[in-house]
């Protein structure tokens, strides 16, 4: 520990500089800082992924069936909605914003989506219909927000009640089933499932396959990364939440980097709502109550800052796994939901707890 | 004036507060060594207060004033060193054990809670109670009682956030005043005050020196000190330069000791030849209520200053040509080009770019790096058609400009927050050049910032303007506008009343046009 100190030392005070003379070191002695900036970056990670590896194990001493691949494969497509609207949350709440009302639009996306198909129309079109109207709900927010400019809460909050109430209207509160099974396949289906026929002539599955919902969740997760930490779009989104005025006075088109982080939260929530409803067979409007904050808690889990300007996919994905694998974990264990509750509550204000410990000087 | 100020030991003292006698030691620091990781902040400095006088502390940004002070204040723990106050050996735990030890801040940015009265401001969290509820009576009587001691008129029911600037320092000097500070640290007070106001501010001080109060003052405007300050203390890079009365020295010396070496000019010789070539004409410029009429020509290989008072509408008309605020009419010609500007964006793809004075909000965004900082307002050069960023062209593009603008940063990923106030005026500075802009609005671009950091930036719009770059500078002191435009632009009330040719005109004929008055007989006039 101590060499970097020194090393750093030497480039910022006393000799090197007064103030007319240039930074007398190069680019390599800047490598070096760079890879400690990493090396710590790293540490951070680990602390959170460690975090992960002790309820895992954990979990594996208390519950014999916890760790095999079929269990995984269950919390992997257990986590896979609540990474879905993570990741939307992350890039929304990057800007300053927030976005309550995923969990009302993803029932509504769900539920268009299952009364299309229901009307006749084929299951691809049905769904992108729902996607779509979960990105139009999207949009009405970003405008509320950079048009009305409506604080983010409010607008949201407003959406939540009004897609909620729009969804339990066109379904008159009343679940739609008798979709057929190939509305089943998206939430249902896997890649790579590998079935034998047994010789008693019933089939052996030799591998569960990977789920379609968490090929989706990797994809759109890797997606989302690579544009919020390689391309302007991203670069802008956090500049607009680091200081939304210098971003403006740089040239950022503000509003619309703001409408695009709600249009993305509205069609992943759209997307939710078709993936959730396949996995039932049957569109719910009461579905995903409360989603909206296991989003918002996964993200602040990975580090992002409610304050705006920080926060990372990876991070998210970290904190969807871990309040997933919690739930699996305690249902195993046989914890009641209630307790769960109380656990999850915690685990949250402690990790931000932590998360302020290790960025206070 | 300044025989006055320097009269360390007053005769009398005010009964019932702080009786001991003035010159006394009330605060010593010995070997005080700060580190953070990375930094040597402070390396073996002492410092010393008597009561009742003015002690300044001097140093160029970086130079550890402020972890000094944070240090005195229990914002930060020396790593070595020892803290001597009233005789005793102390630590302070937090700002609040300094705070109840008597030792008060008032920082630059001022901690006021604008929605709440005076009297509330002043006593927030010690109200007085009478059972369970606040005693308003009390509270009013004595937020008065404070005010009244600073001999200033403000109404302990007043909103806070319907004072000015100035009167929100009186009301953090009353809080001080209420919590019986014997120390009052005061960062960069008279930054943001007119000099009536800053004459006010000298005259509390005054009285608190003669109540018996140490006063450590920080402040880069080292011309005003004569007139309050007995002595001054420098400091460099983190290591204590000298302990100096103010009376025996002059603020050449303090400058020279602040930068290690003497100023023989405060300016650098202007090398770039302004040319005939117009590269912006602006005429007729209005927006309703806050300027009017206003036109100007910027020419190729120029500075043109604008002068005038605080509100006379500089900032305002270089935004709205900006795009940053609107415009009502008015015409804005780029050589032969007209050109409509609605945003900023807009303005930006026409080569214009504004350097606003308040950094901290509207320059940088301060969670982001350096690099990140630099290439935020052109990603079009360090990316592809298709947005991605090339992150090897973007640290190469930010290392070249940290290079050439000396940029003192630890690395390019350093977070734009933790640098000086010089650095991250230079950080912006390099983003707008990387940007290729061919015309820079630098508003007030020296503020807050000190003398080392300033001489760079004068000698860099010297050498923007010499690579045929159009500069306007708009500057509230009127040294730097003579020392180095070649044209003035005076506003006054929202309208230029004059351009004049620098080297023919004198500061009096300058605030002669800003305060309004018509035509000095003074000769240099040229006409719009």
């Amino acid at each position: 520990m101590s060499n970097p100190t020194t090393k750093a030392i030497d480039a910022t005070s006393p000799t090197a500089a007064s103030p007319r003379q240039p930074t007398s070191d190069g680019p390599q002695a800047m490598n070096g800082r760079m890879m400690n900036d990493r090396r710590k970056d790293l540490i951070q990670k680990f602390a959170a992924l460690a975090g992960l590896l002790v309820l895992v194990t954990v979990f594996s001493m208390t519950s014999d069936a916890f760790f095999s691949v079929g269990n995984g494969m269950t919390i992997a497509l257990q986590v896979t909605s609540i990474a879905y609207l993570g990741i939307a949350a992350t890039c929304v709440i990057i800007t300053g914003g927030i976005d309550l009302s995923v969990g009302s639009v993803l029932a509504l996306a769900g539920v268009v989506a299952a009364l299309a198909v229901k009307a006749g129309a084929p299951v691809p079109l049905g769904m992108g219909l729902g996607i779509l109207v979960g990105a139009f709900c999207g949009l009405l927010n970003g405008l509320c927000v950079t048009r009305l400019k409506l604080p983010p809460f409010i607008a949201t909050l407003g959406m939540m009640m009004v897609a909620r109430g729009v969804a339990l209207q066109i379904t008159g509160a009343r679940a739609v089933s008798g979709l057929g099974e190939s509305f089943g396949e998206l939430g249902n289906g896997a890649m790579f499932r590998i079935v034998r026929i047994g010789e008693d002539g019933f089939p052996d599955v030799v591998f569960p396959g990977i789920p379609y919902p968490v090929v989706l969740m990797v994809v759109i997760a890797i997606a989302v990364a690579i544009m919020l930490s390689r391309t302007t779009l991203g670069r802008h989104i956090y500049a607009v939440g680091s200081n939304a005025e210098a971003a403006r006075l740089s040239g950022v088109n503000v509003a619309g980097v703001t409408l695009f982080t709600y249009v993305l939260s509205g069609t992943l929530a759209g997307l939710t709502g078709c993936v959730l409803m396949s996995r039932l067979v049957t569109a719910q409007p009461n579905e995903g109550v409360m989603y909206e904050l296991d989003a918002i808690a996964s993200a602040v889990i990975g580090g992002t800052s409610l304050i705006g300007g920080v926060g990372t996919i990876s991070g998210t994905a970290i904190g969807a796994f871990v309040i997933g694998i919690l739930r699996n974990g305690l249902n195993m264990n046989g914890v009641s939901a209630f307790t769960q509750q109380i656990i999850i509550g915690l685990v949250i204000l402690l990790t931000v707890w932590i998360d302020q410990i290790r960025n206070r000087r | 004036m300044q025989q006055a100020s320097l009269d360390t030991v007053p005769e009398r003292f005010p009964p019932g507060l702080n009786q001991a006698p003035a010159g006394i030691e009330l605060l010593r620091l010995d070997n005080i060594t700060k580190r953070f990781p990375g930094v040597l902040a402070l390396d073996g400095v002492g410092f010393d207060l008597r009561r009742g006088e003015v002690h300044a502390l001097c140093g160029e940004n970086g130079a550890g004033k402020s972890t000094l002070m944070k240090i005195i204040s229990g914002q930060y723990q020396p790593d070595e060193g020892g803290i001597t106050y009233k005789g005793e050996v102390r630590r302070f735990a937090s700002s609040l054990d300094a705070e109840r030890a008597g030792i008060a801040i008032i920082h630059q940015e001022l901690n006021l809670v604008p929605h709440l009265s005076v009297a509330e401001n002043i006593f927030l969290a010690r109200e007085p109670k009478r059972g369970w509820f606040v005693d308003r009576t009390a509270l009013r009587r004595q937020a008065r009682a404070c005010l009244d001691r600073l001999g200033v008129d403000i109404r302990p029911d007043a909103p806070v956030k319907s004072l000015s600037v100035a009167q929100c320092q009186m009301v953090e000097i009353a809080k001080a005043l209420s919590l019986n500070a014997e120390i009052v640290i005061m960062d960069e007070p008279t930054s943001s005050l007119t000099e009536s106001e800053t004459a006010l501010l000298f005259q509390v001080i005054r009285e608190l020196k003669e109540q018996g109060v140490g006063i450590v003052y920080i402040s880069h405007r080292l011309d005003e000190m004569a007139l309050i300050v007995d002595r001054v203390t420098v400091l460099r890079d983190g290591r204590y330069v000298d302990t100096r009365n103010f009376a025996d020295t002059c603020v050449d010396e303090i400058v020279a000791l602040m930068v290690g070496r003497s100023l023989d000019d405060k300016f650098p010789e202007r090398t770039s030849i302004p040319t005939a070539d117009v590269l912006m004409d602006v005429r007729g410029l209005t927006r309703r209520g806050v300027f009017h009429d206003v036109g100007f020509e910027l020419r190729r290989g120029e500075i043109l200053g604008f002068a005038g008072l605080m509100g006379a509408g500089r900032t305002e008309v270089a935004r709205a040509i900006f795009g940053a605020d609107p415009l009502d009419t008015g015409t804005i010609r780029l050589g032969e080009r007209e050109i409509t500007v609605k945003t900023p964006r807009d303005a930006i793809a026409h080569g214009i770019a504004y350097l606003s004075e308040d950094r901290k909000s509207h320059g940088l965004a301060v969670k982001m790096s350096v690099t990140q900082n630099l290439t935020l307002a052109n990603m079009g050069a360090v990316s592809n058609t298709l947005g991605f960023i090339d992150r090897k062209a973007e640290e190469q593009a930010a290392w070249r400009y940290i290079q050439m603008l000396s940029i003192r940063t630890p690395s390019p990923h350093q977070v734009a927050r933790l640098l000086s106030g010089g650095n991250q005026q230079k950080i912006v500075i390099a983003k707008w050049l990387f940007r290729q802009s061919r015309i820079l609005f630098f508003d007030e671009p020296t503020r807050g910032i000190d003398v080392g950091a300033k001489f760079a930036i004068y000698q860099l719009l010297d050498r923007l303007a010499a690579e045929g770059i159009g500069v306007v500078l708009i500057s509230s002191e009127l040294p730097e506008i003579l020392g180095l435009t070649d044209r003035v632009a005076v506003f006054h009330e929202g309208r230029i009343t004059a351009v004049l040719n620098t080297r023919e005109t004198s500061q009096e004929e300058i605030m002669h046009f800003a305060s309004g008055h018509g035509r000095p007989a003074a000769p240099g006039a040229e006409t719009t």
